[in-house]
């Protein structure tokens, strides 16, 4: 692994996607999380969602469905070839993803009012429908 | 004679970015075989296209969306 030249504490912003076996325990992912966490040194605390349990895609070797957890985490580049290492070697890993967050993804949350508006405009479509 | 424009379906859900993990959005832009669909199809304009290919390829590699459709094993 080639080593990078990182400054002082430069820490970018990461997602970081598992997907853990989904035989495991609820209690069990939770203190692997805190593991792998620990490793990526991390100055305030990752928010963590959790998805649960879903049917994956394909099969992914036996495995069928999967726990999906996503993390997001300001870390320092040179922590990850740790954590990813870790991962690896963790058999209840079933996949991970981890990708830098240059842009925010998807649609910026609406505002109660922009909810009501958007609700009723698409009735409006409804009614033209029906003509 | 030329069609009139059909507007980009993405813009117009006011996404940005596409999000490798709405699974259900990017559902809607792949064809029967998983494939992902031309934007002469889907009317998506090119800044989203290029967003969207990157976004199934994730979604793929999380067993989000599946590599090839409608075949077992």
């Amino acid at each position: 692994m080639a080593t990078l030249k990182t400054r002082m504490a430069p820490t970018r912003p990461y997602e970081i996607v598992y997907i853990f076996d989904s035989a495991l325990e609820d209690a069990t992912i939770a203190e692997k999380l805190e593991k792998f966490h620990a490793l990526l040194e991390l100055a305030e605390p990752a928010e963590i969602e959790h998805w649960g349990r879903r049917q994956l895609a394909y099969k992914i070797g036996r495995h069928e469905a999967g726990y999906y957890v996503i993390a997001n985490a300001k870390a320092s580049p040179a922590t990850l070839p740790e954590f990813e290492r870790a991962l690896k070697l963790d058999d209840s890993v079933v996949r991970y993803m981890v990708s830098l967050i240059e842009r925010v993804l998807g649609a910026p949350k609406l505002s109660d009012e922009e909810l009501a508006a958007r609700a009723a405009a698409a009735d409006d479509d409804d009614d033209e429908d029906d003509e | 004679m030329r069609r009139p424009k059909k507007p980009c379906p993405i813009t117009e859900a006011g996404i940005r970015f596409v999000d490798y993990k709405d699974d259900r959005l990017l559902a809607r832009f792949i064809s029967d075989y998983g494939k992902i669909l031309p934007s002469r199809l889907s009317g998506v304009d090119a800044r989203h296209q290029r967003q969207l290919a990157k976004a199934v390829k994730k979604a793929r590699f999380l067993a989000l969306l599946p590599y090839v459709k409608g075949q077992q094993g």
